[in-house]
């Protein structure tokens, strides 16, 4: 009967992280042009959609240990223990957005005979890395907070919650950026 | 206080580093890719994130119930644990009938112009859930198997089994993805 709770629970939540999935990757469709005039910008991508995951589905859980180790709460939320998770989620993003972006340029050069230009190709991911992980680090304290306020265990929320919102953000980002650097260029 | 930012980057750093290098490699493939995917059919490039993300999240879930199973016990470490079977299994059937769900609903945006196709419905189902489920199987014994190496270890497998799912569902789906484009589509 394990089986039949298990497939009750999860079963709605894979669909509906399916249609977040197909919101990303109606965004991926809208970025074709995009792709055909900046090689090496598809190359990114699961790179910057699984880092981005990575960091924020941590970042929910360890504000959920810290929520069950009794330092941080709804009303006792924006203190130094948040601050430095928060800290540390933006310089990893930093620090590996910027080694996606060179080690992307590199690998495209060496297996392909195409000569991305290396500015506009880590300026593109290094941006997209900032601005969405600004995005998702408010929105992690939005959905903590919330998840405090009703007191459900973050445990059960924040890791479906923001692998699917982290998806669409991050592309979201991507293609804001992309065509940013295309303006400029 | 007992975060402190340097501890959290110096902790990440070496297992995002190497899932980043991993997913790179995938992006490559992508690339290798890009003709057919771009050039003659968008659609499946709308579905590859919904392909990568339904195989992580299967393999997510089936290595939480195995982790907290082998906690309390309730799991053996056995290759023959009927309750670990069980759970193996209901991640097979849930895995095929969200693939099933999913390409009807791409399929659907096909049909209503909002994806440009042209592929019949019949093979386009064929290719998705062909996909998912060799997928979901690879996906689901990678999670028992790291599940339970890690548990024997001593290690949290709570710790391990996300991200090492995840980056393989990535890396395989897409694998799997251009193998049963190519059987299908001459």
């Amino acid at each position: 009967m394990i089986a039949r709770e298990m497939l009750k629970q999860s079963l709605p939540l894979l669909v509906i992280c399916g249609i977040g999935g197909l919101i990303a990757g109606n965004t991926l469709g809208l970025m074709v042009s995009l792709f055909k005039s900046i090689p090496g910008l598809l190359v990114v991508i699961p790179g910057i959609i699984a880092l981005r995951g990575n960091i924020s589905t941590a970042f929910g859980s360890r504000l959920g240990s810290a929520y069950h180790l009794g330092i941080i709460n709804a009303e006792n939320l924006w203190n130094e223990e948040l601050k430095q998770n928060v800290l540390g989620s933006i310089v990893l993003s930093i620090l590996v957005t910027l080694l996606i972006g060179v080690l992307a340029y590199v690998t495209t050069v060496i297996f392909f005979d195409i000569m991305p230009n290396p500015f506009q190709l880590i300026g593109i991911v290094l941006l997209a890395g900032i601005l969405s992980s600004a995005l998702l680090t408010l929105l992690t304290i939005g959905i903590i907070f919330l998840v405090f306020k009703r007191g459900y265990d973050p445990d059960n929320i924040t890791g479906p919650a923001l692998a699917t919102f982290g998806d669409i953000i991050t592309m979201l980002c991507i293609f804001g950026s992309a065509i940013i650097f295309e303006v400029i260029a | 206080m007992i975060y402190s930012w340097k501890k959290i980057v110096r902790y990440s750093l070496p297992i995002l580093t190497l899932t980043v290098i991993i997913e790179l490699f995938v992006g490559q493939i992508l690339q290798v890719g890009q003709d057919v995917l771009l050039q003659q059919l968008p659609i499946f490039l709308i579905s590859i994130p919904v392909i990568n993300g339904v195989g992580g999240n299967i393999g997510s879930i089936l290595g939480a119930h195995l982790a907290s199973g082998l906690h309390v016990g309730s799991i053996k470490l056995d290759y023959k644990d009927k309750s670990m079977n069980e759970k193996f299994l209901t991640s097979l059937v849930m895995g095929v009938s969200t693939y099933f769900f999913l390409s009807i609903g791409i399929y659907l945006m096909g049909v209503l112009g909002i994806v440009e196709m042209n592929i019949g419905f019949i093979s386009f189902v064929f290719i998705i859930i062909a996909t998912g489920t060799v997928l979901v199987g690879l996906v689901s014994v990678i999670s028992v198997l790291t599940a339970f190496i890690s548990f024997r270890k001593g290690i949290d497998p709570d710790d391990i089994v996300a991200p090492v799912v995840t980056t393989l569902g990535d890396s395989f789906g897409i694998i799997f993805l251009f193998v049963f484009i190519g059987v299908v589509i001459p």
